[in-house]
């Protein structure tokens, strides 16, 4: 599972002291499954010296499945906007999601 | 009550300058604005600058330019706020008269980075993002962020690259009359479309260049006849994973808001802007997050021309970062002289009518910093 951090409707993966809603301490922790859906994506080209070995390399951001939190994530593959991934491993600190459905698979069910 | 009025402005050429360092661009833009000011007695000096550190291994920037120029003994400081290092410094050489500190200030930003490679650019650009996070790991980049936007603001709004393109091409066009820019080479929508990918869907004509350069201004609190009627600053998200819209910048919206308050005007005031084009897709979001257009219609605008010299407000008439070049810590700057310009009537691409109230916009990181000012000519 992954932890989502919760206070005034806003979520969010990243853990934040105060809440900018209401100034109070965020106190309320979410797990949500490890799988969602491609927001948006890019394919990175021309990388940084440290991922140099791994261009060119997909990189999108992932809208949580049962949470308003998205992540952001490298991707095994080429994917569309609304295709259905899940996560494959952490590798270096860094999330890396797989796909297991296509956008249009969503569609048509 | 104070107000503060820009007295001088210089810039180098942008570009590629094996022979300056970083110190050298520094001074020759100070030299421009001080003598283009008349000289006056400099009570303190703030610099905008990324990147020296890493890049060239020089920090105490302002000491240095107090020192070389033979200012005397007065204080300085170097602002960074990523690519808006210059639009900050530029802020707090406002405050600073504002306050009642000082009364005439210089504002100097620079980057030397066309020595180094483009992997290492790269690398030390990213500092502008959050480093100790799940997201850096994941290998986003700065462009890698925008090309993340392009691709949902097509999807949302039916948008193509094309629309990208054509804010890159009229950048260019704007540029092919700055003898300062750094690209005036012709280009076209073919050209721009078919170019090397960086992030997709962001080609090498819709990234904004490395580029040597600085840029200077005289700011003082004696008339001139260019009045600063606003300054304003805003912080955004530091990670894309935390922004609750992703086709938004509210890090511009809001310093845009604040801008129009402190000034008393609103976005149908504007009749010229500089607008912190680092990437074409940047451009067409904060010339809706500044209410020139509706929000998701930016492109249309673009489409009709209605940012080109001669539409509704002109936007980067200096050719912008895309074409101007983006020697990041002079970039805010730059902006300013720009404006001025064409305040005074002697612009590159100056507007037929010209122009009485401006709007500079500079941002930085992943829209983790926005400040924007407003020059009145007066």
């Amino acid at each position: 599972m992954m932890k989502v951090y919760e206070c005034c409707g806003i979520e969010s993966v990243t853990k934040k002291v105060y809440c900018s809603s209401c100034g109070k301490e965020i106190t309320n922790e979410i797990d949500v499954p490890e799988e969602g859906t491609v927001y948006s994506y890019t394919v990175i080209q021309v990388p940084p010296a440290q991922f140099a070995h791994l261009a060119p390399y997909t990189v999108a951001l992932i809208q949580l499945k049962n949470s308003k939190a998205k992540v952001t994530a490298r991707i095994l593959e080429s994917v569309a906007i609304g295709d259905q991934v899940k996560l494959d491993s952490i590798v270096d600190g860094a999330y890396v999601f797989k796909k297991v459905g296509s956008s249009k698979v969503l569609h048509n069910s | 009550m104070t107000t503060v009025y820009v007295h001088g402005i210089g810039m180098t050429k942008f570009g590629s300058f094996e022979d300056k360092s970083l110190k050298d661009l520094l001074i020759e833009a100070s030299i421009g604005a001080l003598k283009d000011a008349n000289l006056p007695k400099i009570d303190a000096v703030f610099v905008g600058n990324f990147m020296g550190g890493t890049l060239s291994n020089q920090e105490i920037l302002g000491a240095i330019v107090a020192n070389d120029l033979g200012l005397g003994y007065i204080p300085t400081a170097k602002l960074e706020g990523a690519c808006a290092s210059g639009g900050i410094a530029l802020r707090q050489g406002v405050l600073s008269i504002l306050s009642g500190e000082y009364e005439n200030v210089l504002v100097v930003g620079a980057e030397k980075m066309k020595h180094a490679s483009t992997a290492t650019v790269t690398q030390f650009i990213n500092t502008a993002m959050d480093q100790s996070t799940t997201e850096k790991e994941a290998g986003l980049t700065f462009p890698g962020f925008f090309g993340t936007v392009a691709n949902r603001y097509m999807y949302e709004t039916g948008a193509q690259k094309e629309h990208l393109a054509k804010v890159a091409l009229k950048n260019r066009e704007n540029a092919m009359n700055n003898p300062l820019a750094q690209f005036q080479k012709p280009t076209s929508i073919e050209e721009i479309v078919n170019a090397r990918m960086v992030t997709d869907p962001l080609g090498l004509f819709d990234c904004s260049p490395i580029t040597d350069g600085a840029a200077a201004v005289v700011l003082s609190s004696k008339p001139s006849n260019i009045k600063v009627r606003a300054s304003s600053q805003s912080s955004g998200p530091t990670l894309m994973q935390d922004a609750i819209d992703l086709l938004s910048l509210p890090a511009v919206k809001i310093s845009g808001e604040r801008a129009y308050e402190k000034a008393g005007l609103g976005p149908e005031d504007i009749d010229v802007a500089e607008i912190h084009d680092c990437f074409s897709m940047t451009e067409i979001l904060s010339i809706e997050e500044l209410g020139f257009f509706p929000k998701l219609e930016g492109w249309k605008a673009v489409e009709a021309g209605e940012t080109k010299v001669g539409g509704r407000i002109p936007v980067n008439t200096s050719g912008g970062l895309l074409s101007k070049g983006h020697p990041i810590g002079a970039t805010g700057i730059s902006q300013i002289y720009q404006l001025v310009r064409q305040l005074r009537g002697n612009a590159p691409n100056q507007l037929a009518k010209q122009p009485k109230i401006a709007l500079a916009q500079n941002l930085g990181g992943t829209g983790a910093y926005s400040v924007v000012h407003i020059l009145e000519r007066v």
